[in-house]
């Protein structure tokens, strides 16, 4: 498709292409470009999951706090969660509050106690998960000032966590960043080495272009036009096996992982899903690699020309 | 007196190119070719020219001629006596050792990349071997030094079209290289040298790779670009036949030392 929309872009003086559409070197460098683009892509493509869900993640919990009341000596459990609750509803920024049910804490607890014990003789500590209309708004100060007047209540913004968490997505982006680098650098030397397999395979065209006259710049130019094709066909393919490859991962982590593991892998990378957003990331892919194509062997060219004449 | 391309090629004379002021055809007009129009007495003078490759034994000695605008002159002489040493001189692709070599008027020494190239787009070159582009038409080849300086192809269709006609390759304008005989490949090379009216045309053995009949007839086709064009001719060639049969001026190397028999 790329190729027969090539053909459409008027040519220089019109006519045949001067180098030949077709040869060794050329299939070798689509099929290099290609795997470049696709790794790029799902490069890129697993950055924007990951950043994705972290600002989802943080978003998330930053919109709710938690009130932990331990039980004390002298404390009445049932009151001071009703306190903890009203305080935190007559807080600015506050869109409700709620306390967690005995059976809920229980049911919360299971995973490191396990399922069927009774947990009723055992005094646990309750919760009360407070949610946010406007983070940005909210008195979180307030609140804990008028927590203090209940004994041990305390509040948890999940500040740490969620420092955590984007400490952790920002170093998967930069190192998702760092590795789309090293691709770029590789495929620029790979580029260079094909290129010059290139030139010498048509050393003869160069010759005769040479001999009737045409300068560096427009044999170059020649060159160029050649492989910002293989740059543009190479980038297409590469970006549309990426989108495959996250469609076909995104189906096979739902139907192969169990459900519990799902659940997991889907709270970490929001079910595989790109959006249109992501799409278009991976799609710039397409002319950036199809541009670093042109530009590198164009510069490859030109100098092999200058070492030649 | 020689045969017109259009008897050569066994058409009624008087059907070569037709010139004609204004119209697009001009270009292959004597007008520009023929020596009234140059304003030196000289197209090329060489002055103790000197040729050695690295630290090896020099292959031109004290080379010292000039040739006139719209002559025609044979370049012959042994293997290795530096033909084409001298051929790669002319078409300013090394420069001498020693020595001075003025072309068009101007020093080639003292010229930069870009005037060496702008230069060297008024040579034209004919090889031995062809040297056509596998992969474009004998149209596209033709047209290939036109294409190089930029014309539309809507401008020079109409030139690459007579030329090729005039040459008799008009049904065979479609035809890839490989398909063609070797006559047929050397009249496409001509044609290609003299598409972007080059004041000078080199030919290197340009009938080393045909039959003798067919090599007079190539010489012939030379003749008349010399004579109807006016183009400056530089021809290499060993076979003693040929030059017994046109009577031009020799330019005879020999271990690198050149005379000139008128």
């Amino acid at each position: 498709m790329i190729r027969q929309l090539l053909t459409l872009v008027p040519r220089r003086g019109g006519g045949a292409p001067i180098v030949p559409e077709k040869s060794v070197a050329g299939r070798t460098l689509l099929l290099l470009v290609t795997i470049m683009a696709f790794l790029s892509a799902v490069t890129l493509g697993g950055v924007i999951l990951v950043q994705k869900s972290a600002i989802a993640w943080s978003a998330d919990v930053g919109r709710e706090l938690t009130i932990q009341i331990r039980p004390m000596e002298g404390e009445v459990m049932d009151s001071n969660l009703r306190t903890a609750v009203s305080l935190a509803q007559s807080t600015p920024g506050v869109a409700n509050a709620r306390a967690l049910t005995i059976e809920e804490s229980q049911a919360l607890l299971e995973p490191w106690l396990g399922a069927g014990l009774d947990l009723s003789a055992i005094a646990i500590p309750r919760l009360v998960v407070v949610q946010l209309s406007d983070p940005a708004e909210a008195d979180i100060e307030q609140l804990q000032r008028n927590l203090s007047a209940i004994k041990g209540a305390s509040l948890d913004t999940h500040a740490a966590w969620r420092q955590q968490l984007n400490t952790m997505a920002g170093t998967v982006v930069l190192s998702g960043l760092l590795v789309l680098g090293l691709i770029g650098v590789a495929t620029v030397l790979a580029i260079i080495f094909a290129t010059r397999g290139a030139m010498a395979t048509n050393r003869e065209i160069v010759d005769v272009l040479h001999f009737i006259g045409a300068s560096n710049k427009f044999i170059a130019g020649e060159f160029q036009g050649r492989f910002l094709s293989i740059g543009l066909q190479g980038g297409f393919l590469g970006a549309l096996l990426a989108i495959l490859f996250f469609l076909l991962i995104g189906t096979a982590a739902g139907s192969v992982l169990p459900s519990e593991a799902t659940a997991q892998v889907g709270a970490l990378f929001g079910q595989f899903l790109l959006g249109w957003e992501g799409m278009a990331f991976i799609l710039a892919v397409v002319p950036v690699i199809a541009v670093l194509t042109a530009i590198t062997s164009r510069t490859t060219v030109r100098r092999y020309l200058s070492e030649a004449s | 007196m020689p045969l017109s391309p259009g008897q050569w090629l066994g058409h009624a004379a008087g059907e070569g190119p037709r010139c004609y002021d204004g119209a697009k055809l001009i270009r292959f007009c004597a007008a520009d070719f023929n020596r009234t129009s140059w304003e030196h007495p000289f197209l090329i003078e060489f002055s103790d020219v000197g040729l050695r490759y690295g630290n090896g034994p020099e292959i031109l000695k004290d080379l010292t001629f000039s040739i006139e605008p719209g002559s025609f002159h044979f370049l012959t002489g042994p293997s290795g006596a530096g033909k084409t040493s001298l051929l790669r001189l002319l078409l300013l692709s090394t420069k001498p050792s020693r020595g001075k070599v003025t072309m068009f008027g101007e020093d080639v020494g003292n010229l930069d990349q870009d005037s060496l190239l702008q230069m060297r787009r008024h040579i034209g070159i004919v090889f031995q071997e062809f040297r056509l582009l596998d992969h474009l038409t004998t149209f596209e080849n033709v047209a290939l030094p036109l294409r190089v300086l930029g014309q539309p192809e809507s401008e020079y269709r109409p030139n690459v079209i007579e030329l090729l006609e005039w040459v008799g390759l008009g049904e065979r304008m479609h035809a890839l290289p490989t398909l063609l005989s070797g006559g047929e490949k050397q009249r496409a090379a001509i044609a290609r040298a003299v598409i972007a009216r080059p004041k000078v045309l080199l030919a290197d053995e340009p009938t080393g790779n045909v039959d003798p009949d067919l090599s007079s007839r190539l010489v012939h086709l030379f003749a008349e670009l010399n004579r109807t064009l006016g183009m400056t001719i530089i021809l290499a060639t060993h076979e003693l036949p040929l030059l017994d049969r046109f009577a031009y001026p020799r330019m005879v190397l020999n271990k690198g030392e050149l005379t000139i028999h008128d």
